[in-house]
């Protein structure tokens, strides 16, 4: 019963935080939408059809019926937010289609990548920092930690052309467009593993440093555990904890690489829908997409949160005071 | 290297178990290689303690990490041998390295906080060595662990041992650390500061365990402390090392009541838990005194004080009392209660009362010191009294005076007439400011002098805290932590205060430091008439500055009264106890 | 300077220097007028002539990465100028202010911080239309939000520095405190951050480009150049790789620069 209620306790203000994030990244983007100059239905009209285009003032109107563009500020604002509570996000002006289901039909294909991305990153990042903890030489752990570096400088559409030309039209390995099969998805995961994985490791590795020189690891030598013990059993989940708090932060590297990455391999996907949407101007696909990425961001908070208090018996719940720091936000 | 005469000598070869010949160590920094151990020797006997004493800097605790061949980044053991059990670990692979630490060297690190890994349980974090030396099963291993637990005196072993680190107290932590060092019977233990992160009566419970360990396995122990006293009470042997180097070593009795070194005769005379007694104004503290007008420092840069202030009265000795142009008594304050609400287990709060009830008066011109282990509230109690803090009820008054609700530019007036010195002389200075600036901000903050000006006072101000004028454009960075120390007392006398709240100031350093620290500040007292609210744990220091003292506990004064009364004639159980715990009582 | 010694740092001081020369005056460099068109010198490998090699319309591709370099560059740093004074600012009054300002400015950044850059990025290009300036202002407002963090930890950080309660207790003013103890400590991790963020919005900048939202064609930005290349990227894969290079070199460098101004080595 005090577990409950201590669970209750714990989760219930982690919920509204997320509700909260939700709610003001509608809010933003609709600020940002509407108070910035410039009529949005004229911009994607005059897009679609050429700066040209005239458009009969009755049929304006009309048109800002059908994409939910008319009625005071206040009323779209509530309207709108009230429709995506219930799943619908508008229709899209470019294409007439509802950019729900535009989203689901794309979302499949940037998962996919997404996700092999963070799997390939995190696993170098861990696995060079390990072998750079083992390095029996200072001169490869140095050329080791040169990598990532590399990793967060290299412009993903580079990195994403390089693949290409060697692996798909030099050797032939793999294609260099397409979402069909499990094969196209390799390359651009690897492009979008570059940055992930390099800022992972710059937090994990710092962590492991810090760790590595902290008297609990200097007590492990004194016991006498053999290295490879003292970074699985000692080091590795210490360091894991300041590190799993910046998964949040990945996900929205992931969700903006995912624009250029799908654009170079010709891919179908979020990114690629919300590039096309900005060039077509077409404000009620971008807020919808901003929605759903800022909702799965706070989503991952949410659950970091949750897992921090699993894995860190200090914050853990029934255990003591449940708190954490967030990185760089508290002191 | 001159072969030195090592105390081993007398005793057969074969029952040292531990010898170091000649042992160099050194650290390559960007600077270049600097040397922290310089060529020592030392044996250490089958079953003996073995104490290293020596100030930080000293290389006590690098020739600790030499020990078992595990020294900090870019640390090289450069040449000499060190033999454990007939067999020089210099030349061992880590791989026969890992099977002696641990399995036949154990090692008692500094700090508990920190040395346990605290995502593991402490059962598991004994059992680890448990398994990897003696073989045990992961059974057998848990059912040992608690037994070892059981053993160095942790109530209720079996729930302990599912715990983890959080939930221990520093105490039990340590006891958790020395298990793990004797877990698997090693013949040889290293302690390196093994209790100096502890308060004094956990100190002394924590080093009675080891004691019982050595005697009942047998074990030799290399036991490295800055602490004097404690060497005294607990080793065979001492060696006292200074500069990297050995410069003394013998049987405990011999180097303390006969020491021949000039370094070790100064650490002797300064380790206030040996010989500590009440500090008198030195000679020329006296005369200054009776040469300076109005006894006050910069009396010129004071404005007029409401009637019935201190302005420009004459200094008042120590041990003295009562001001005729002021209240008697400087600071008084009565039945202060502060409370933090605590966040406990299941969402629930509880309330912490971290100054319950106290009420203490000091007497113009002379020391109130608060004495408390961790916890106690003394702290909170200074910080109240200082006016950083606020109390939950209670009053403060200052000179007569009620500044209990005082805020805003009233509360920064009062800010002219007390100061406070903090406990830690590397955090209380700012590392971008000169020394010269900062001596003079607060000079600056209550607009005294032009800038010229300000800079001529703050290079007397380091005369008078005996510091070369020549360190002024220096950063505290580029100065030793007893040179800032005396940095920010300069800095709080520099608006010519009347109270100085002393936080914990000597805590921080060295026991030779220490004791200057403490001479020029009852040499100030008298100079320039100051009254002190000194806060501390140690009672050995406490004894050295005190006229009156109040013993805290849980936030309650348990015992208040005059210095002498207090520790001669302790009435509290707790003062007693604390008093018994101060080191260096039983030898010599 | 300890940096001045070591060979990564002086390198990429050299190549920021050229970088920045390239900005201001790149007739200094470059070998070509970048808009003039050979029609006989089409898709030429690289050269003694032509350095990096001709593009599809037979224009020198080194002079058109010189020319490059003005609007690829301002327009990062206009984002960085936008995203540190937004954010330091912020984060400054957040963290020194305290209390509930500082909770409520906090929540504001944390949906900031939510929305990935390069989204918000686009929210602004969409709604103020394509070219450099709105390019930069939304890099800059995406980069405002972590700003405003490590700002407001920096304050809160130094503000807890016992130097600083010490100060009050010397009887020195709030805003005093704020200008003699408080900038100062802040100052240095929050450089390091501001140049380290200028790598981070060339990289967006000339993404953003890529994309397409930047000046319109025959300007020569980075990301342009490389989009424009990469129809050939199986035949001339130089086209496209070569200006990619050009920027990982420059971005690795101003990494470089600032890691050293940051102290991290």
């Amino acid at each position: 019963m005090t577990q409950v209620k201590a669970w209750a306790g714990y989760l219930l203000p982690k919920l509204g935080q997320f509700l909260f994030v939700v709610v003001a990244t509608y809010t933003l983007v609709f600020v940002l939408v509407h108070f910035l100059p410039g009529d949005p239905l004229i911009a994607a009209l005059a897009a679609k059809g050429g700066a040209s285009t005239v458009i009969d003032p009755a049929e304006l109107d009309a048109l800002r019926v059908q994409y939910g563009l008319d009625g005071t500020l206040w009323q779209q604002y509530f309207g709108h937010l009230i429709a995506a509570a219930q799943g619908d996000l508008g229709v899209s002006i470019s294409t007439g289609v509802p950019v729900t289901e535009m989203i689901a039909r794309a979302f499949p294909f940037s998962v996919q990548i997404a996700s092999l991305a963070l799997l390939f990153g995190v696993t170098s990042a861990v696995l060079i920092t390990f072998l750079a903890y083992a390095a029996p030489w200072p001169w490869l752990r140095q050329l080791l930690l040169q990598i990532p570096p590399f990793g967060i400088a290299v412009p993903a559409f580079l990195s994403g052309l390089l693949l290409i030309s060697v692996f798909a039209f030099a050797l032939g390995w793999l294609p260099s467009a397409g979402a069909r099969s499990f094969d196209a998805a390799i390359l651009p995961a690897i492009t979008l593993a570059l940055p992930v994985g390099a800022l992972f490791f710059q937090v994990f590795s710092s962590a492991v440093l810090e760790a590595q020189n902290s008297p609990y690891v200097f007590t492990a030598v004194a016991k006498g555990v053999p290295p490879r013990r003292i970074f699985t059993k000692h080091l590795l989940r210490n360091a894991m904890l300041p590190s799993i708090t910046i998964l949040g932060l990945l996900i929205g590297y992931l969700a903006g690489g995912t624009a250029v990455v799908e654009t170079v391999f010709s891919r179908d996907g979020i990114g690629r829908m919300t590039v096309n949407a900005v060039l077509a101007r077409d404000i009620n696909v971008i807020q919808g997409v901003v929605l759903v990425v800022g909702a799965i961001y706070a989503l991952v908070n949410l659950l970091v949160d949750v897992a921090y208090g699993f894995i860190d018996p200090r914050t853990r719940i029934g255990g003591g005071v449940p708190s954490r720091a967030r990185l760089g936000a508290k002191k | 290297m001159i072969e030195q005469k090592t105390f081993g000598d007398d005793t057969a070869a074969d029952d040292n178990i531990l010898v170091v010949r000649d042992l160099h160590v050194s650290y390559a920094t960007r600077s270049g290689s600097v040397a922290a151990v310089r060529g020592i020797s030392f044996v250490v006997p089958r079953g003996k303690i073995v104490a290293i004493v020596g100030e930080s800097g000293s290389g006590k605790s690098t020739t600790s990490q030499a020990l078992i061949r595990r020294l900090a980044s870019g640390g090289s053991i450069d040449s000499g041998s060190i033999e454990f059990e007939g067999r020089n670990l210099g030349p061992m692979s880590e791989r026969e390295l890992r099977s002696i630490r641990g399995g036949r060297i154990g090692f008692v690190p500094q700090d508990p906080s920190k040395s346990l890994n605290p995502l593991m349980r402490v059962g598991d974090q004994i059992a680890e060595a448990l398994r990897l030396h003696l073989k045990l099963d992961k059974t057998a291993a848990a059912a040992e662990a608690v037994r070892i637990l059981a053993e160095v005196g942790l109530p209720d072993p079996d729930a302990r041992a599912t715990q983890f680190p959080h939930e221990l107290s520093g105490g039990m932590r340590q006891r958790v650390l020395i298990g793990i060092a004797w877990a698997c019977n090693p013949q040889l233990v290293i302690a390196d500061e093994p209790t100096s992160a502890l308060d004094v009566t956990v100190q002394r419970h924590v080093l009675d365990n080891i004691d019982e360990l050595v005697r009942r396995h047998n074990t030799s122990v290399v036991l490295v402390t800055h602490d004097l006293a404690v060497a005294a009470d607990r080793a065979d042997y001492v060696a006292v090392m200074s500069n990297g180097e050995i410069v003394e070593q013998g049987t405990t009795a011999q180097v303390l009541s006969a020491p021949t070194h000039e370094y070790t005769k100064k650490l002797v005379e300064s380790a206030p838990g040996l010989a500590s007694r009440r500090l008198t104004p030195s000679l020329t503290a006296l005369g200054e005194q009776q040469q300076s007008s109005a006894g006050r420092l910069f009396t010129h840069t004071r404005p007029a004080q409401p009637a019935g202030s201190a302005t420009a009265s004459g200094a008042v000795p120590a041990h003295s009392g009562a001001d005729a142009a002021g209240a008697t008594n400087i600071l008084e304050v009565s039945n202060l209660v502060k409370t933090f609400a605590l966040r406990r287990q299941g969402g629930g709060s509880q309330v912490l009362r971290a100054v319950d009830d106290v009420s203490f008066v000091v007497p113009r011109g002379s020391t109130f010191s608060i004495v408390g282990e961790s916890g106690s509230g003394k702290t909170t109690t200074a910080r109240i009294a200082a006016r950083i803090a606020s109390a939950d009820s209670g009053t403060v008054s200052f000179d007569g005076t009620d500044v209990t609700s005082l805020s805003g530019e009233a509360l920064r007036q009062l800010r002219r007439r007390v100061q406070v010195v903090y406990q830690n002389p590397f955090g209380s200075l700012d590392p971008k400011m000169s020394i010269e600036r900062i001596i003079a901000e607060p000079l600056r903050a209550f607009r005294v002098g032009d800038r010229t000006h300000r800079a001529e006072m703050a290079r007397e101000l380091l005369e008078h805290v005996s510091l070369s004028p020549s360190l002024a454009q220096r950063r505290p960075t580029e100065l030793s932590g007893g040179q800032r120390q005396r940095v920010a007392i300069a800095r709080s006398l520099a608006i010519g205060p009347e109270l100085i709240v002393l936080d914990e100031p000597v805590s921080a350093l060295d026991v030779s430091v220490q004791e200057q620290i403490l001479q020029l500040l009852v040499d100030l007292q008298v100079q320039f008439g100051l009254s002190y609210l000194f806060i501390s744990h140690d009672l050995g220091v406490i004894r050295q500055i005190s006229d009156h003292i109040a013993v805290m506990r849980s936030g309650k004064v348990l015992e208040a009264g005059t210095a002498h009364d207090v520790m001669s004639n302790p009435q509290h159980e707790y003062t007693r106890e604390l008093l018994e715990a101060i080191p260096g009582q039983r030898a010599v | 300077m300890t940096n001045l010694r070591k060979p990564g740092f002086v390198l990429g001081l050299i190549i920021i220097a050229l970088a920045i020369v390239a900005s201001l005056a790149p007739q200094l460099l470059a070998t070509h007028d970048p808009f003039e068109s050979v029609a006989t010198d089409r898709l030429l490998p690289p050269s003694a002539q032509y350095l990096f090699g001709t593009d599809n319309l037979g224009r020198d591709l080194y002079s058109r990465v010189i020319y490059g370099a003005a609007l690829s560059l301002l327009s990062a740093s206009l984002a960085v100028v936008v995203g540190v004074v937004v954010g330091a600012v912020v984060g400054l009054i957040s963290g020194f202010v305290g209390g509930r300002t500082d909770f409520i400015i906090m929540r504001f950044v944390d949906v900031l911080i939510a929305v990935p850059g390069v989204l918000l990025a686009l929210i602004v290009v969409a709604s103020l239309g394509f070219g450099p300036v709105s390019l930069a202002l939304g890099v800059g407002l995406g980069a405002a939000g972590s700003f405003a963090r490590v700002m407001r930890s920096q304050v809160l950080r130094i503000r807890s520095e016992e130097y600083v309660e010490a100060a009050r207790t010397l009887g020195v003013r709030s805003p005093a405190i704020l200008v003699q103890h408080v900038l100062p400590n802040a100052a240095r991790p929050v450089i390091a951050m501001a140049a380290l963020e200028m790598g981070t919005a060339i990289l967006s900048v000339s993404a953003l480009t890529f994309l397409g939202f930047g000046a319109p064609p025959p300007a020569p930005e980075w990301g342009a150049l490389v989009a424009a290349g990469r129809d050939y990227v199986a035949t001339n894969p130089g086209l496209s790789i070569i200006p990619g290079a050009v920027i990982l070199v420059v971005v690795l460098a101003v990494n470089r620069v600032a890691r050293s101004i940051g102290g991290d080595e």
